[in-house]
């Protein structure tokens, strides 16, 4: 029986052509991937099928009947709920809070926090989800808040479950434990969409496997005619090469030594961990450094601002930028165009930071970063989000960086990541630093137990 | 992906809403029974005829003076509500120095620093207590109104008078008219290279961009704080020290208040997003349609609060189409 059927869809946005001639077919009970590199068309055709944007042409069917949702409210009302990369919580109210929100249980016209906390509870315990219904939002890691993402989907009995990019920030165990919440909900007969870039995951989890590039589908088929080689080409349209680990660096001086760790010149020391476990206190225990935070848009970066203003903010009081007191305006750009180019940014100094691709922005703050030429790197999550091709071009540049003498300080919750990059591995575990790794001895699943409290 | 902020399409934006404010204002005027045209063109020689153009610019010094203040804050995404308390406290400062010293110089000084300070303290409650900006700005005005109030009332009353005002300034303290505008202009001369070529403007705008990411670059955001409300307070008490300066040369109680110079002026900044030339052309017009309100309500006994009508519905048609109200876009 069809879940979701989604024929030639075309969705124009000035200047792009954001979905061509688009089929997707989405049995029930089918976890399905949807693939491609950010820009590929992949979230404006789930936006769609999610009623946030009407196709120009094309039709979407549920369950065989043609549907045309004109919001997501009504999108939600006929099952199909979303979890977006960008969490849409409350972080002052508490998790059944947020999970019941506009859809709360009530008894007299008031909200019944007993029977919201009842619910959630259940479908806690259902799902094994772990999260306290009571805890402020707020107070959580992110890990946690996606957990809560998913409940409110849980909550809202759809039986068609849109997931972006959810394992981003899940450890490997969280991982694997998410997908067997996933395979129990397509056992129920629900639809899972699965929207990711991760090869391994996509071949893990899904049945069947659409790839996008460039607004069109570039391949679909069930997920075991796939190889992790032909799902990367399908989606970048050339060969890349995936397993590539890093050569070693040839450590020297010290460059930071807190009680629990020492980075030295010439290394790159990486920090295994859910996201949570007190990478955060460690990060802001260093002083000194260069940085490119966790939260790009967020923390990093001005979105309004040009990529210029961005790339200026640290050198904005030091020549060539100023001089005597005074900005220089010309020096502003031409700064901005030396990281453009040395970091191949794709885009102009003068375009807001807002409309970079993700991948583009962490490249423009990678490179503003680097450029202080820091003894020290702290970088943290530096691909999440990012594409495939910058993928490699990040790593390659941290690399390098480490080669002329840095040390890099990687806190990354991609085992894989932190596997190809880090000459030696640290596991933090709520708060601590509960296991050490060389190159030589890294092992996944060694590390993945340490990172989930497990003895090493 | 979204396009068009303010900056990139300001003339199609603004002209809609001018479009649209002309069509409601006209309707209304139909529906009181007077002549539209008659009563547009009463505004415009009210506010620029060679009998109305001396009002406008009455209106321009604090009108825009009060807008700069209250932008320079606003540019670091920091309200200062306060605008009336450190305007009146500069007067009353300025007025007392005036009428003890007879020295212009020093009166003007006195009515920057009361401001300033004044404001200062209001940044330090934020600072040090925790107190929001935009609280302790609008409570701490009040105390500052009532003493301007009291002082005028009692110590500093013009005896042979039955008014809450002080005597008349020396002349060697008054300020004329036209020294009050080119003090104005410098201002925001001033403030337009700092904001746009200094590197602390740039972290002003840095912070408002994004607070976070200003915090993460450094920026000592406290000290930022206590920087721009002295500022923005010493303009505002200079402002009121040029106001009180000029004719009719005295402190009248309430005077500064009741034309509401304050929040004609933040609306201009806040239109204008803090822009400091944006700011002076928004607290143009709305100075001159203050003014020219008064002249249509001379020649055609339309009330002059249609002006306020078609501000506001000019303000909310440029809000909805510049997206000023808008949030951050969803992405493609």
């Amino acid at each position: 029986m069809s879940g979701v059927s989604m024929r030639g869809i075309v969705k124009r946005f000035p200047g792009v052509l954001a979905n061509d001639h688009v089929d997707l077919d989405v049995g029930a009970g089918e976890i399905h991937a949807l693939m491609g590199e950010n820009g590929a068309g992949k979230s404006t055709l789930m936006s769609i099928l999610y009623g946030l944007y009407r196709p120009d042409s094309g039709t979407v069917a549920l369950r065989g009947e043609p549907v045309a949702f004109g919001s997501p409210s009504q999108a939600i009302d006929a099952g199909v709920g979303m979890v977006q990369q960008e969490f849409a919580l409350f972080p002052q109210l508490t998790v059944a809070e947020n999970v019941v929100f506009g859809r709360e249980p009530t008894r007299r016209g008031l909200l019944d926090r007993k029977a919201a906390a009842r619910a959630v509870d259940e479908l806690v315990a259902r799902h094994d989800l772990r999260v306290r219904p009571g805890d402020r939002v707020g107070d959580l890691p992110v890990g946690v808040r996606q957990r809560v993402e998913i409940l409110k989907l849980l909550y809202r009995s759809a039986d068609v479950l849109i997931l972006d990019e959810p394992t981003a920030v899940l450890t490997p165990g969280e991982t694997d434990g998410l997908f067997g919440v996933l395979r129990a909900l397509a056992a129920e007969g629900r639809t899972v969409l699965f929207v990711s870039h991760k090869l391994q995951e996509v071949l893990a989890v899904s049945d069947h496997v659409t790839v996008m590039r460039d607004g069109k589908v570039s391949a679909h088929g069930p997920t075991t005619d796939f190889t992790p080689h032909s799902l990367a080409s399908a989606m970048t349209g050339r060969e890349i090469d995936l397993d590539r680990v890093h050569p070693a660096g040839t450590p020297g001086e010290p460059v930071l030594e807190l009680p629990e760790l020492t980075v030295r010149a010439g290394e790159i020391v990486g920090i295994a961990g859910v996201a949570g476990n007190g990478q955060n206190e460690l990060v802001s225990r260093v002083t000194g450094a260069a940085h490119v935070p966790e939260e790009r848009g967020e923390t990093g970066s001005a979105a309004s601002a040009s990529v210029a203003d961005n790339l200026a903010v640290g050198f904005h009081r030091r020549r060539p930028l100023s001089r005597g007191g005074l900005l220089r305006p010309s020096e502003i750009r031409k700064h901005a165009r030396a990281i453009i180019s040395r970091f191949d940014v794709r885009a102009t100094e003068r375009q807001p930071m807002g409309t970079l691709s993700g991948g583009n922005q962490q490249k423009a703050i990678l490179g503003r970063e680097l450029t202080h030429d820091a003894p020290l790197l702290v970088v943290e999550q530096p691909t999440r989000g990012v594409d495939v091709g910058a993928i490699e071009n990040i790593h390659a540049q941290l690399v390098a960086y480490r080669d002329a003498g840095h040390g890099i300080l990687l806190i990354s919750s991609e085992l894989t990541e932190i596997l190809a990059l880090s000459d030696r591995i640290l596991v933090m575990y709520e708060g601590r630093i509960t296991a050490e790794f060389g190159r030589a001895d890294a092992d996944p699943d060694r590390i993945g137990l340490a990172m989930a409290g497990g003895a090493p | 992906m979204r396009t068009a902020p303010l900056k990139t399409a300001p003339l199609k934006t603004v002209g809609v809403a001018v479009l649209a404010a002309l069509v409601i204002g006209t309707v209304l005027l139909l529906a009181t029974g007077a002549d539209p045209l008659v009563a547009y063109q009463s505004i415009v020689s009210g506010a620029f005829g060679p009998d109305g153009f001396a009002d406008t610019l009455a209106y321009v010094v604090p009108v825009a003076g009060l807008a700069t203040a209250l932008a320079i804050p606003l540019r670091a995404g920091m309200v200062n509500l306060g605008g009336d308390g450190q305007l009146v406290l500069g007067a009353i400062s300025a007025v007392t120095v005036g009428l003890g010293t007879g020295s212009a110089v020093l009166a003007l000084l006195a009515g920057i620093l009361a401001g300033g300070a004044y404001a200062v303290l209001a940044a330090l409650c934020e600072n040090r207590f925790g107190v929001p900006l935009l609280v302790s700005t609008l409570l701490l005005s009040y105390p500052a109104m009532s003493l301007a109030s009291y002082l005028v009332r009692f110590p500093l009353k013009d005896e042979g008078s039955s008014l809450p005002q002080t005597p008349q300034l020396p002349d060697g303290a008054r300020l004329p008219e036209l020294a009050a505008l080119v003090v104005v202009l410098v201002v925001v001369l001033v403030y337009t290279v700092v904001d746009a070529r200094t590197p602390a403007g740039f972290e002003a705008r840095v912070t408002g961009w994004n607070a976070r990411f200003a915090e993460y670059a450094g920026i000592d955001r406290p000290r930022l704080t206590v920087r721009l409300l002295a500022f923005s307070g010493g303009t505002a008490g200079l402002v009121g020290a040029m106001v009180a300066m000029g004719f009719p040369y005295r402190f009248i109680d309430g005077a500064l208040i009741t034309p509401q110079y304050t929040w004609i002026g933040l609306l201009a900044a806040l239109l204008a997003r803090a822009n400091p030339l944006g700011t002076l052309v928004a607290a143009v017009f709305f100075a001159a349609l203050t003014s020219g309100g008064f002249a249509m309500e001379r020649a055609t006994q339309v009330p002059r609060e249609l002006t306020a009508i078609l501000q506001a519905v000019l303000i909310l048609f440029l809000a909805a189409t510049s997206g000023l109200l808008r949030k951050r876009g969803a992405r493609v």
